[in-house]
């Protein structure tokens, strides 16, 4: 076991490093540097500016002290915000961004799960048309639209909830729902297709023929093989959730890693868009090693096969 | 039965939303960049002239439905096309090839899944920008980076189903019996495997074929996808939840483009499905 997790680890770490390099190398390699905007500068500004940012060393040097900061989570100083580092404006943002994905990942579960065992039962024959009505239709819906609509009925329409804003729970609320629901169809599609499977087996039906008490047979033998597929979907889920992020926060003006990402990426920031690629690959990478983990607890058969 | 009815119904949709796409220029319909001060934000009239509205420019949104399902369209075939042409070759090989092979390609994927690709592409496309004028040179504009993109993001799964159907196919007796006389390498590949691979593949497309439209949509609303004038439902719809406030009802500016593209994922949904089984 933690044999496995120290080759794991290590991958996660070479991986790091790898998006790091390549990142840095496309960063290098542009030209067009984030100083030659409207105005061109005169010669002495620009070797000014150059050495201040140290752009004016050879490469590799340039990668080694890159390389040198990355261990140390510095990511050099923003090119857009003045006087600003990255890692500051990362360690501001992060928090937004864990409590965002961390409080939709498990709405998403306390609504999927539930939703998936109800359309699995056959005693729900509407319930289960309605889920899975509902999961095919989330699914296709892109999620600022789902935002959209939320917003107009419980903002604009009900005037419950703040459409946009940070600072209090009730400004989460709504960004949770969005990113959540997609998440929530697609658990709950897994933990019908699994439970309808195992409801069929014979463990299951020699329980059911031993008059076990149905909460004990949900408990024993209907949840713990029905949830490997949703733990297996972590990792997946994780990646989803990054990638709904970057348009959630835009949505509803949450200043998290998303938000700056996104405005990095359009005004040529590259040392923060850099930070947040390494910060969000080191993410996905534990989340999905974490899910590996609890899999192989979860389900013994996962350990002996790797 | 009610199965197949919704099939049928979604394939004659598709096919509309395709035949009266590829014919828009000859429609006769408003020009979709022509901005009419005096028409701005007109609710759909349904029957007379503005049929769909039209947007905080005084654009007809019909016109612009119809054009942006030719980018929507054409994106979500094209970047499905690249996503294959991509995995097809890269699974093939590693199935048909197997072990040592089949292992390193193998492990090679599963490190890229282990990285945000959505994340990478965007850092990419934004790094690319600065190449315009070269690119713009040899014919590269932002759709085919667009493209490429799109290839770079969904050529995963793709490889997968691939190399799965390749193990598969390596050990029925037909391919048996063609290696033992001695045929290999891409002649095999090319007259028994490849062939054999198809429904799959077919399956794969349509299944693919979504989720590209959809991630067209995601980068055209954070910024980073068509280009103005060209329009997407991705980019209109974002138009319209920019216009949207409490103030002027508009909501018709985003709930048709999000309308159409949502039916038109399910049509495809629904395709891909009734194609699996």
């Amino acid at each position: 076991m933690s044999k496995r997790f120290a080759k794991r680890l290590l991958s996660l770490l070479i991986s790091i490093l790898l998006v790091h390099a390549v990142a840095f190398m496309m960063v290098r390699s542009t030209r067009g540097g984030p100083f030659d905007e409207e105005r061109s500068l005169s010669p002495q500004v620009r070797v000014a500016l150059e050495q201040r940012y140290g752009l004016d060393d050879p490469l590799a040097v340039q990668y080694l002290r890159a390389v040198g900061g990355l261990l140390r989570g510095d990511f050099g100083p923003s090119l857009r915000y003045r006087d600003t580092q990255v890692s500051e404006l990362l360690a501001d943002a992060l928090p937004i961004s864990l409590a965002l994905g961390g409080g939709a990942l498990l709405l998403a579960l306390l609504i999927g799960i539930p939703a998936g065992l109800l359309s699995a039962s056959k005693r729900h024959p509407l319930g289960a048309g309605i889920a899975a009505t509902c999961s095919t239709l989330l699914l296709a819906i892109p999620n600022f639209v789902i935002a959209g609509v939320v917003v107009a009925l419980f903002s604009f329409r009900l005037g419950w909830l703040p459409p946009a804003g940070f600072g209090q729970l009730r400004h989460l609320l709504l960004p949770w729902l969005c990113l959540a629901l997609p998440l929530a169809a697609q658990i709950a599609l897994l933990v019908r297709a699994r439970t309808t499977e195992t409801l069929q087996g014979a463990a299951v039906r020699s329980a059911v023929a031993q008059g076990l008490a149905p909460a004990v047979l949900l408990k024993r033998y209907v949840l713990r093989p029905s949830l490997t597929p949703v733990l297996a979907f972590l990792g997946p889920a994780t990646a989803a959730l990054l990638t709904g992020s970057l348009v959630i926060e835009q949505v509803f003006a949450l200043p998290g890693l998303g938000t700056f990402f996104v405005q990095a990426a359009l005004a040529r920031d590259y040392t923060l868009a850099l930070g947040v690629t390494v910060v969000y690959t080191a993410l996905l990478g534990s989340c999905t090693l974490i899910a590996d983990l609890l899999m192989a607890k979860l389900d013994p058969r996962v350990e002996a096969l790797s | 039965m009610k199965i197949k009815w919704l099939t049928r119904t979604a394939w004659v949709f598709l096919a509309l939303l395709a035949v009266l796409s590829l014919i828009a220029p000859w429609l006769p319909i408003a020009d979709y960049r022509a901005m009419d001060p005096d028409a701005r934000l007109v609710a759909p009239q349904w029957t007379t002239a503005p049929m769909l509205g039209t947007d905080a420019q005084g654009r007809d949104m019909l016109a612009r439905l119809l054009w942006g399902a030719r980018i929507s369209l054409f994106v979500g075939l094209f970047g499905t096309i690249v996503a294959m042409l991509v995995g097809v070759p890269y699974g093939a090989f590693a199935g048909y090839r197997g072990g040592r092979w089949d292992r390193t390609l193998m492990r090679l994927a599963d490190a890229l899944e282990s990285i945000p690709m959505v994340v990478f592409v965007l850092f990419l496309m934004s790094i690319l920008q600065e190449y315009r004028a070269e690119l713009a040179f040899v014919g590269f504009g932002r759709l085919q980076l667009f493209l490429v993109a799109i290839g770079l993001l969904f050529w995963l799964p793709t490889a997968r189903v691939a190399r799965a159907e390749a193990l598969r196919i390596r050990q029925l007796p037909y391919v048996m019996a063609a290696r033992s006389a001695g045929m290999r390498g891409w002649p095999l590949l090319r007259s028994h495997i490849l062939p054999n691979m198809m429904p799959a593949l077919r399956v794969m497309l349509l299944l693919t074929l979504p989720r590209v439209i959809l991630m067209e949509a995601f980068l055209s609303f954070l910024g980073l996808g068509v280009e103005p004038p060209a329009v997407s439902w991705g980019g209109l719809a974002s138009d319209g939840l920019a216009a949207m406030n409490p103030l002027v009802g508009s909501a018709w500016l985003m709930l048709l483009p999000s309308g159409v593209l949502a039916l038109t994922l399910l049509a495809l949904q629904r395709v891909g499905a009734s194609a699996k089984n």
